[in-house]
């Protein structure tokens, strides 16, 4: 018998103010209502307590853009999502679970890269409320973005630790969100690994704008710190020199090529998409190389009106969206400009060269 | 006989393959029956997920390619199965 308390009969929107609690006089209160938030109640029900309107809202009136309104539970070791327990609401005080508070405070840092830079309003810039789901399954070794949300692995332990500790991933994640919201790229073959190297490039700006970093300051690393210290290697990917991130007698060599030389025709992983998304990768840190400063201004502006600028194809190639982001540099910036030039040069490095393109794409 | 899994993709896209040798197993039979019993043309087409893994199974003659969210029932029961003889477990 367990000797925790069950509180099936506190209603939920209770539970959660009690588990909000920040007074050090209640923090027993406060963490059983948190462990026991979900144990019994209907999902629906929890699912709505965990995103309260806010105290100011009035029926009719619009909400406050901007605003951000995160949950991230706990999917004990199951594979049923989102998960058993609500372990964080928004406004919640930081838990004992490092995994939990990680995937609050990234959720926090991609919000505040796409709000602050971007003016967008979260995922699907309406102000979606912003969810995660952490110890997903036993050992496992991958976090993916199921449509909703957000799901985290805790590793096996032996290759790799768990999946939030790398900030990078976390805003890769959700950038799936908002690619998913926007050019809606197929996942398979060449759209499918711009998809992919549209959530690097924006994982790794989310990490960037967090810590301050310039291009020249930053790691252009994607998961950072997942390996265990028994794996000879850095990290997943590396966007600066794809193909150098991992070389290891167990998991082999980083796959990524850095160029079309090296493009790689498989069946496996959906036509590829996580190995030739090297090619896109660096064609951006190309251009934040070509610019300098920092890459979330002038580059990662260009990617992201090209992604949400409503020309990209559901099934665009390499050469479509090198195009794209060309036009996107000339209109924002004006054709022949500092940064159209660098956009061109740098897809010209990595065998995608085309003459300089301006005005709107035909993708 | 032989059966093969080939798990590719997820975020760190890096490919596994395990394999094993049914005639060898101390439970030859128990295999042959888990093999023969899977619904190997039953397979649909669906969308690709981000970043979930996809999984190809071999068993000559047969051979499927499954994304993650298909691998349940007797198809998560043979891919652990595979797994645990290669892991030791």
């Amino acid at each position: 018998m367990t000797a925790t308390p069950r509180c099936a009969i506190v209603p939920p929107y209770l539970l959660v103010r009690l588990a909000r609690l920040d007074d050090p006089r209640f923090a027993a209160a406060a963490e059983a209502a948190r462990r026991s938030l979900l144990r019994d109640v209907p999902l629906r029900e929890l699912r709505a307590a965990a995103h309260p309107p806010p105290r100011t809202f009035r029926a009719g009136t619009a909400r406050e853009r901007g605003r951000i309104d995160r949950a991230v539970w706990d999917a004990t070791g199951l594979e049923r999502l989102p998960g058993r327990l609500l372990a964080r609401s928004e406004g919640w005080p930081a838990t004992a679970d490092p995994a939990v508070n990680e995937a609050y405070d990234g959720l926090g840092e991609t919000h505040s890269l796409f709000w602050t830079r971007f003016r967008r309003d979260s995922i699907d810039d309406r102000g979606m409320p912003l969810e995660a789901s952490v110890h997903y399954g036993r050992k496992y070794d991958n976090a993916f973005w199921d449509g909703e949300r957000m799901v985290f692995g805790d590793g096996d332990g032996q290759v790799f630790n768990r999946f939030t500790r790398s900030l990078t991933v976390i805003g890769h994640e959700l950038t799936h969100g908002v690619t998913q919201h926007t050019a809606n790229l197929a996942y398979e073959g060449q759209s499918g690994a711009v998809n992919e190297s549209l959530s690097d490039v924006f994982g790794s700006l989310v990490e960037q704008h967090a810590a301050g970093q310039g291009t020249a300051e930053a790691s252009w690393l994607i998961g950072e710190g997942l390996f265990t210290d028994q794996v000879q290697g850095l990290a997943l990917r590396s966007m600066r020199a794809p193909g150098t991130a991992y070389n290891d007698d167990v998991l082999g060599k980083d796959p990524q090529p850095d160029s079309m030389a090296g493009y790689i025709d498989t069946e496996d992983d959906n036509g590829g998409v996580h190995l030739n998304s090297g090619i896109p990768n660096r064609a951006f840190y190309l251009v934040a190389e070509a610019l300098g400063g920092n890459a979330w201004e002038a580059p990662g502006q260009i990617w992201y009106d090209t992604l949400t600028g409503g020309n990209l194809r559901r099934g665009v190639d390499f050469a479509g969206f090198a195009r794209a982001t060309q036009a996107a540099a000339a209109t924002r910036f004006g054709a022949e400009s500092r940064e159209h030039t660098a956009v061109a040069s740098a897809w010209h490095e990595v065998g995608l060269g085309q003459s300089l393109v301006a005005g709107a794409a035909a993708e | 006989m032989k059966v093969s899994v080939s798990r590719s993709g997820g975020i760190a896209g890096i490919r596994v393959t395990w394999e094993v040798q049914v005639d060898e197993q101390p439970d030859a039979r128990s295999w042959r029956e888990l093999l023969d019993a899977l619904p190997w043309d039953e397979t649909e087409e669906s969308a690709p997920e981000p970043d979930r893994y996809v999984y190809r199974i071999r068993c000559a003659p047969h051979e499927v390619v499954l994304p993650e969210p298909q691998v349940a029932g007797p198809w998560k029961d043979l891919v652990d199965r595979v797994r645990a003889v290669n892991e030791g477990r």
